[in-house]
């Protein structure tokens, strides 16, 4: 039996298909249109769903939809006549996309895919909680999920028993702590929906004492925390609910200027503020699971929604909590809901017993080695073709321990927005100008980002401060821990600021070849660890297909590209037809 | 006299977006002050609020209750 889960129109729109209880495929539309965060309906992943599996709609038993578009409606009317007049602007704006598009979705699923049944629409939390429960490892975990908005739903709490869910509790909109982060977002001059996780890289170069950080206690003022955690945000600091920006003049003036321009240069108080912004969601998310311990005596603990993506405090609950387990998905953010509604369609609607652990996160489109040679040659190409994977992993460790900069291409692309050793890019995180070379030359991106290290699972207590066991979603590299003090000099290009390090566990069944790379480069260099950073230029999706790949490469400072067995030097190709530097945005 | 009506038909078309533009945001003013407008209005004369929009110290806890669970099978067909 086969179940499809769609969600779009917010942003990362995204599609999955169950088959039998397994997800079988799942992707994100903007890597196929090229377009970041792209949020139209995803015909595009859902035709890659469908096509991986060899069937059409027709064989599709069940498709669900991420939300309940009414009452998402209804929220978004209450703003109206909450905040009448002022949100006149945001009605003009935002109200012909509601009745041409979010309110016909029905409509345009049955029409685009010519559907003849009809769709199940799951509430929005339900569909983030089911997207985390129903593919992790435990048969009971207590359930947190955390984001900007759903329906009315920010944050709830529940609880997942084998195929079911039980979300108890919730706070509801406007008071969100995923609005707070993308408010402070804002402010410092970033995007929304793009680049909260920048804010959480300049966090620590900002005083991350509470005591001492001149910030935290003004933040405090804009959030009502109670002891169990609950909150609500005092709303003259925000305008959000009813304009579409996000501080009002009163959040500027607590924070001691204007928004920030984009590109701006950060000084000592923005970092400041993005390490009081990380201070106070800390506290709040530590009480919340403090509390949840409480309310559910359970073990382990299950995290949804864009705030589970905060990877730094991610690496904290462990030891903040009484917690002893936890999971998140590789895509805990809106993206990841469609695989939460297939599931949660088939586990806990149809009553079918739960068969499925998310492993690794290779979901998306691969290639063949046929189709891979194919579009060498048509292309005219210049390649050449390992022997043996023997020798693909030696030359590929070798070339990355000469300092080369290599582009990384095999298996599934990842589900999620981490490249993960399938669409990567790889180099030497001992030499300390890589993260100058690959800044420069190849990601464009601000200067105060670390790159992420990747190391074997077997190797990560060597080098790295984490929990023991290794937790899981180490792996999707959603948890930060401390560089070992004595390694920190070793691998200057992945120790943040503050020692950290923002790390991908890889363990062999996942990704043989990657994970046989590490050891080799071990070998050569005496440390099995290299910096992974997704492969694309600033503000263009990750690379899906070989051509985006092979345009990538050409367009940028990467040396390598190995490709399934097929090995392309940059140099022996011409590269004027191929310049994609140009297309670098933010 | 192709590039003339080609000109003509695009000319055309840019005409009819912004009339459709117009009539769009005369019909959404219409409908702002007149349905969300006087609605507003008269919920805020009897006090009613359709936001929880304050904080409230006193309280000892900001959660509300939710019970969202397994329903019949036909309410996952509703978009509400
Ligand atoms: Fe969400």
């Amino acid at each position: 039996m086969y179940v499809l889960g769609i969600s779009c129109y917010y942003h990362d729109s995204s599609a999955a298909l169950l088959k039998d209880g397994v997800i079988v495929a799942a992707a994100e539309e903007e890597r196929f249109t090229r377009k970041k965060h792209d949020s139209s309906f995803p015909l595009n992943a859902i035709t890659y769903c469908l096509k991986s599996q060899g069937i059409t709609i027709k064989d599709v038993a069940h498709v669900g939809f991420y939300e309940k578009p009414f009452l998402k409606f209804e929220r978004v009317l209450s703003q109206h006549l909450e905040m009448f007049p002022k949100s006149f602007k945001t009605f003009l704006s935002s109200t012909p996309s509601w009745l041409n598009e979010k309110l016909r979705v029905l409509r345009t699923i049955r029409k685009k895919l010519k559907y003849t049944r009809g769709v199940m629409f799951i509430q929005h939390h339900m569909a983030h909680a089911a997207s985390t429960f129903l593919p992790s490892p435990y048969e009971k975990a207590a359930i947190l999920t955390i984001d900007g908005v759903g329906e009315w739903t920010t944050t709830a709490w529940g609880v997942g028993e084998g195929n079911n869910i039980v979300l108890h509790e919730d706070i509801r909109f406007p008071h969100s702590i995923g609005l707070l982060y993308s408010t402070i977002t804002a402010y410092l001059g970033f995007s929304v929906n793009n680049s909260e996780y920048k804010v959480m890289g300049l966090a620590p170069y900002g005083d991350m004492n509470r005591e001492t950080n001149p910030f935290y206690k003004k933040l405090r003022k804009v959030i009502d925390i109670k002891e169990d955690g609950s909150f609500r945000l005092d709303l003259s600091y925000f305008i959000f609910h009813y304009a579409d920006r996000m501080p009002s003049k009163k959040m500027c003036k607590l924070l001691g200027g204007p928004i920030a321009k984009r590109d701006t240069t950060m000084t000592k108080r923005h970092q400041d503020i993005a390490a009081a912004l990380q201070l106070v969601t800390e506290e709040v998310i530590t009480k919340l699971l403090i509390s949840l311990h409480k309310k559910t005596k359970l073990d382990s603990v299950v995290l949804a929604g864009g705030v589970a993506l905060n990877s730094v405090y991610n690496g904290k609950i462990l030891r903040s909590t009484p917690f002893k387990n936890i999971w998140v998905q590789p895509n805990a953010s809106d993206g990841g809901t469609s695989i939460g509604v297939a599931l949660y369609i088939y586990n806990t609607l149809l009553n079918k017993k739960r068969v499925y652990h998310l492993h690794d996160a290779y979901l998306g489109p691969s290639y063949t080695t046929a189709q891979v040679k194919r579009f060498l040659d048509k292309n005219k190409i210049n390649y050449t073709t390992f022997a043996s994977d023997k020798e693909l992993v030696e030359t590929t460790a070798k070339l990355v321990a000469t300092n080369h900069v290599v582009g990384w291409f095999q298996k599934g692309m990842e589900w999620g927005p981490r490249a993960l050793g399938a669409r990567s890019i790889l180099a030497s995180p001992c030499n300390p100008e890589a993260k100058e070379l690959l800044n420069e030359k190849v990601k464009h991106r601000e200067k105060f980002r670390p790159f992420a290290p990747v190391v074997c699972e077997d190797d990560a207590l060597t080098y790295f401060e984490s929990d023991k066991p290794v937790p899981e979603p180490t792996d999707f590299m959603l948890m930060v821990y401390p560089v070992v003090k004595k390694w920190r000099t070793a691998i200057p290009s992945v120790t943040h600021v503050d020692g950290s390090g923002r790390l991908q566990t890889i363990r062999r069944a996942q990704n043989p070849l990657y994970y046989d790379i590490l050891k080799a480069f071990g070998k050569h260099t005496g440390v099995p660890i290299m910096i992974n950073t997704s492969f694309n230029i600033r503000g263009e999706p990750i690379v899906c297909s070989p051509y985006d790949a092979y345009k990538c490469m050409m367009g940028t400072g990467i040396d390598y590209l190995v490709m399934d067995k097929f090995l392309i030097k940059r140099d022996d190709n011409p590269q004027d037809k191929w310049d994609s530097e140009q297309y670098a945005k933010d | 006299m192709k590039s003339f009506l080609l000109g003509f038909k695009k000319g055309f078309k840019l005409f009819s977006e912004n009339i459709a533009l117009i009539v769009n945001v005369v019909l959404l003013t219409f409908v702002y002050v007149i349905g969300i407008g006087i609605t507003s209005l008269v919920a805020k004369l009897f006090g009613k609020h359709f936001m929880a929009m304050r904080l409230d110290k006193k309280k000892k806890t900001y959660w509300e209750k939710l019970e969202l669970k397994k329903e019949s099978m036909d309410s996952y067909y509703r978009q509400f």
